[in-house]
Formats: structure tokens, sequence, C-alpha cells
């Protein structure tokens, strides 16, 4: 075979093989979307449906804004629960991870120019991340009902901020040693505090790493489950719980109306991750992949 | 970055004027004020944390018989029922084999996706975005999403069906044969995005010049992948097996709300069954002695992974300092 012809081979190839994997990438997220869109008759009806027919907007409307008239007797979840779901969410995650990139990024800066961390230590962070949390969760949650932090969003706020600190760290440092130490020295001549040096100039330079970074512990703390599986209960669910809620009830199974949940927990996830998609291997890769 | 330091503060030490004592005094001063709320954190957070879950694992409380502090003290009784408590040592093997298999199978498609995808080509963000999609679903609604689609006669097997033209209907969730390996292609398919980014960072940041000098060389695309490219990748392997490896002895979000370790014990992975003994069971005790052992157990295995990053870490950046070095020379 001539060199040419074993090229476009090839090339043809790996469109195959890439186009069978992006088949299999999306066909559950097809499933989950055109689910959310179908009537409850057509929710596991044999043959499959795979094209809602006629779509309808019933599970959303039912679901996030408790319409009662969509709601068929025999599939009732009428509430504004996810509503405040969704409240919950937002607040716990946009606040633990407001605080997590806001402290984590100021040890970082510590350790890129002073090693206030040596690397033993940074590594020794990253346990805070690597041991699962099943191990902990049991005393905490009785720490936490000694406390009076149980069920309330300060103690979720609190262990998220723990939990993703490692990333913020590794993340916001590998932003950080990238900045060149010579505006620091001019203001530090200049006579600015190390506190101001930090504040003033290097988190400015490093704007578009905080939203990167903020953005990348959002996702982990939006989807996170067991621990406020374990520490929420009631009254402050946040929406993965919400979304589990809908299993198991005497109703039988609600497909529709949790494909619509389900999708709208997961759009902002996906508009997060695809707006900082260029940095998602940085957050993972603790400073083992350069550019 | 650091390099830069270095000499500075060697030169500190052989002559500290004064005016570098109070700066050093200042830098120290800086360094706890930072570390200091982070030190107490902790200390605040995790040491009454785990000193209750030491207390619990010596000592035997039943929820429903008084109060926990003045459960009975049965020494190491706890440790023992749990080791020899056979239900838990097959949640090990079914943990290990589920991380290990995930960790694989992630590996091997990322991997392979990557290499795929690493040279720019017409399409390679549209690829990309795709590819990062699973990655981006929460855990949760990828149970809830798969068990919309794999009930028996659901959409899965009857496209399968379809295609390729003979009956084919497993019982994905239901047959307690195959319920572990559903939830492993169901973590596969949640995570192998992350082995794939993790790998096209690393294929792509591979110095052009040792590749092209083997193509002048004439080696094939086979030996230049074994001999070069790989070797090259090991740090980046390393991490994306290491990193993966631990979240999945995590994994709890799937394998509990899609199965409940369910059918009969068939996906009872360690953090399930740590859950089911202390949130269903309510034996508290016996979950925290449990725990204890699965938390050294996994301390013992994050220490070793830790070591091997830090070593990989370290070999990188000799390498990165060489090449940079041999550019200034060349400057």
């Amino acid at each position: 075979m001539r060199k040419s012809q074993r090229r476009r081979l090839s090339a043809v190839l790996r469109y195959v093989v890439l186009s069978m994997w992006t088949l299999v990438a999306f066909f559950p997220i097809y499933w989950m979307v055109s689910t959310s869109f179908k009537p409850d008759t057509q929710w596991f009806a044999w043959p499959p449906v795979y094209f809602p027919d006629p779509p309808t907007l019933s599970n959303y409307l039912n679901v996030w804004l408790g319409a009662e008239e969509y709601t068929t007797t025999q599939y009732s979840i009428s509430s504004q629960k996810p509503l405040i779901s969704l409240g919950n969410s937002t607040i716990i995650a946009s606040i633990s991870t407001f605080l997590a990139v806001l402290f984590g990024s100021i040890i970082a800066y510590g350790v890129s120019r002073y090693r206030i961390l040596s690397e033993v230590r940074m590594f020794q962070l990253l346990m805070l991340r690597m041991i699962p949390p099943i191990v902990v969760v049991a005393p905490l949650s009785l720490y936490y009902s000694a406390l009076g932090l149980l069920d309330t969003m300060t103690g979720l706020i609190l262990i998220y901020f723990i939990t993703s600190l490692p990333y913020a760290v590794w993340m916001m440092k590998s932003f950080i040693d990238e900045v060149p130490r010579e505006i620091e020295q001019a203001a530090e001549i200049l006579g600015a505090s190390r506190w101001r040096t930090v504040f003033e100039i290097v988190l400015p330079l490093v704007r578009s790493g905080l939203v990167a970074t903020f953005l990348f512990i959002l996702i982990l703390t939006w989807s996170e489950y067991l621990l406020a599986l374990i520490i929420t209960k009631t009254q402050v669910a946040t929406l993965p719980i919400e979304l589990s809620k809908y299993q198991g009830s005497t109703e039988g199974r609600v497909y529709g109306r949790q494909a619509a949940l389900a999708v709208g927990i997961t759009i902002p996830l996906m508009i997060a991750g695809l707006i900082i998609r260029k940095h998602l291997a940085r957050g993972f890769s603790f400073g083992m992949v350069r550019r | 970055m650091s390099v830069a330091v270095v000499p500075a503060v060697q030169a500190q030490a052989s002559l500290p004027s004064t005016r570098e004592l109070s700066r050093r005094r200042a830098i120290s001063r800086f360094r706890w004020s930072i570390l200091g709320p982070l030190i107490a954190l902790l200390v605040f957070v995790l040491m009454p944390v785990l000193f209750l879950q030491l207390y619990f694992s010596l000592h035997q409380w039943t929820v429903y018989l008084g109060t926990w502090w003045d459960a009975e003290y049965v020494g190491l009784e706890l440790f023992q029922e749990v080791l020899t408590d056979p239900r838990f040592g097959w949640a090990v093997v079914r943990s290990l084999s589920f991380a290990t298999g995930s960790t694989i199978g992630c590996f091997v498609i990322g991997f392979a996706l990557a290499y795929l995808m690493y040279k720019p080509f017409r399409g390679q963000a549209f690829y990309y975005i795709i590819f990062i999609l699973p990655m981006l679903t929460v855990p949760v609604v990828v149970a809830y999403t798969a068990e919309m689609m794999l009930y028996q006669s659901g959409p899965l097997n009857d496209l399968i069906t379809r295609i390729i033209g003979i009956e084919f209907k497993p019982a994905w969730l239901t047959n307690p044969h195959i319920a572990l390996p559903t939830v492993m292609l169901l973590e596969i398919w949640n995570w192998a995005p992350f082995s794939f980014i993790i790998m096209l960072a690393g294929l792509s940041a591979i110095p052009k010049e040792p590749i092209e000098a083997a193509e002048i060389l004439g080696a094939s695309k086979w030996r230049i992948f074994w001999g070069v490219q790989l070797p090259l990748l090991r740090p980046v392997i390393f991490l994306a097996l290491v990193l993966r490896f631990l979240e999945a002895m995590a994994e709890f979000p799937k394998t509990w709300a899609l199965l409940q370790g369910g059918p009969g014990t068939a996906t009872e992975t360690l953090p399930v069954y740590i859950f089911l003994t202390t949130w269903q069971y309510f034996q508290i005790s016996k979950g925290a002695a449990m725990s204890y052992i699965v938390m050294l157990l996994m301390v013992v295995i994050v220490l070793f992974a830790i070591r091997l990053l830090r070593r990989e870490k370290r070999s990188l950046d000799t390498m990165y300092e060489k090449a940079a070095a041999r550019q200034q020379e060349l400057a």
C-alpha cells in the first residue's frame, strides 16, 4: 500500500473509532434528556420509545414548579422541594468553593514563593481528599450533632471546604507558578506588605486561574453525594439527595420526573465544565502535566 | 520558580544582615499566619472525629441502649469480629476488583482516545467536548439514567439486539453475576474522560524533538510509541492510574443509588457495606471498627501512591530542568 493511501485509511479509522465512542458517551445523556420530555406512558414502554412523541414539558413543570395540573394521579410528586434544594446546593457549593479557592490560593502563593509547605507536606495535604469519606462520616455526624452542625449549611460548607482545599492549593499553585516574580519584587521594594501583594498584585494577575479553579471545585462539590446524604438529612438537602428521594417511592418508577430533575442538576455542571475544559487536566494533575 | 529562590536563600545564609534577618522573620510570620488557621481547623475538625472513631471501635455501643459515652469497653473484640466476618472479606475483594477493573478500563479507553486525538485534526474540538461530557454528569444522575436504560427490555438491550440481529437480553441489574461488572461499566463510562484528558495533556506535552529524531532514523510508529512516547509518559500514566484507583475504591453514589449492595450482596463494596452496617443495621461500633481497618488500608495505599507520585514528579522536574538548561545553552 502506498503511504498516502495508508495515511488516508488511518484517518478514516480514527474517525470511525472516535465516532463510535461518541455514540457510547452521548447515548446515556441523550436518553436522560429525551426521557425528561416523554409523557408518562413512554417512560418504560415496549418497544422503547427513542423520540418523545409528543414531547411534553409536563415533567419539568411538575418537578421544578410543582404544577399540579400536570400531575397525573398515578405519579404525583408535587412539591417545590427541588427549588429549595437548588437554593441549598447553590449556596453550599458556592460558599465552600469560594472559601477553598480564597484560602487555597493564599496557601498556594506561600508555597510557590516562600515554600511554606515542603513538597512532602503538599502531597500529604492530598490525603484530605484521597481517604474515602465513608470511613469518617459516622463519627463526623456524631461530632456534628454535638456541635449542632448536623443538618445545617454551615456543617456541610465546613466539610466541603476541607475536602476541596487540596485541589484548590495544587491548582492555584500551578497558576501562580507561572506568574513572573518581578512585579511582586517591585511591589515589595515599594514597601507593600505580603498580604497586600497577594490581594492586589498576585491574585488579580491569576484571575482566569481563579475562575478555572473555582469552577473546577464547584463541579466536585456540586455532585458530592455521600457526605450530603449523611450530614443533611431533611433540612438542607442538596440536589443529588433530592434526586435520590424520587426513587423507591410508592408510586413506582417515575423516570420522566427523575430525568427532568437530573437534567436540571447536570446542566450547570456541564456549562461550568465546558467553560474550563482547557484547564481540567491541570486540576487533576498536580503539576505533573506541563503545557 | 523554586530554582530562583534557592540561590537567594543560600546567599542569605552565608551573611545574614539585620535587614535579611527581619525579612526572614517577616516571612516566617507570614508563613504561620497562613498555616496557623489551617492547622487549627484540621485539629478542631479532624482530631475529634478520629478520636470518636477510635472510641467507637473499642466500645460496643448499641444505639437504643443508653448514651454513647457510657458504652461498654470491649477492647479489640470488634476488630476481631470484623476480621472474621466473611462478608467483610468479600467486600474487600469486591472493592479491589471493582477498582482494578474500572481503573484499567478507564485507562485503556482514555489512552486510546487520547492517542487518536493528540495531533490536531478536523473536528478535534468537537470530539473533545463530547468525550468530557460523561465526567460532567453527577454520579447519582448516572445511576438513575442507568436504571432508565438497563432494565431488561430497555433501550440498551433493544439497540444491541437490533444491531447484532440476535436476541440480547442480559439482566444488567438483577443478575447477581453481572451486577458488579455493570456498575464497573458505569464507572468506566463516567470516568474514562478523566484518564482521557490526563493522557491527552500528557501526550501533547511530550517534546517533539525525540519523536522527530526517531522518525528520521526510520523507526516505525509502533517502535516510537514503545521506545519514546511511553517512557516519557510514565509519570502521567502513574498519575492517571493512581488517582482513578483511589477514587474507585471510594466509589459510593452509583453503587448505592443504583443497587444498595444488591441483588443479594453482589455489589456490596466496602463503602456500601460500611454504610449498611452503620446506617441500616445501626451497628455503629462494628461500622467504626470496619472504617478503621479500611482507613488504615487506604492510608497505606495512599502513602504508597504519594511516594510513587513524588518520585515520578521529581524525575519529570529534572527532565524539564535539563531541557530548559539545554535550550539556554543553545540560545
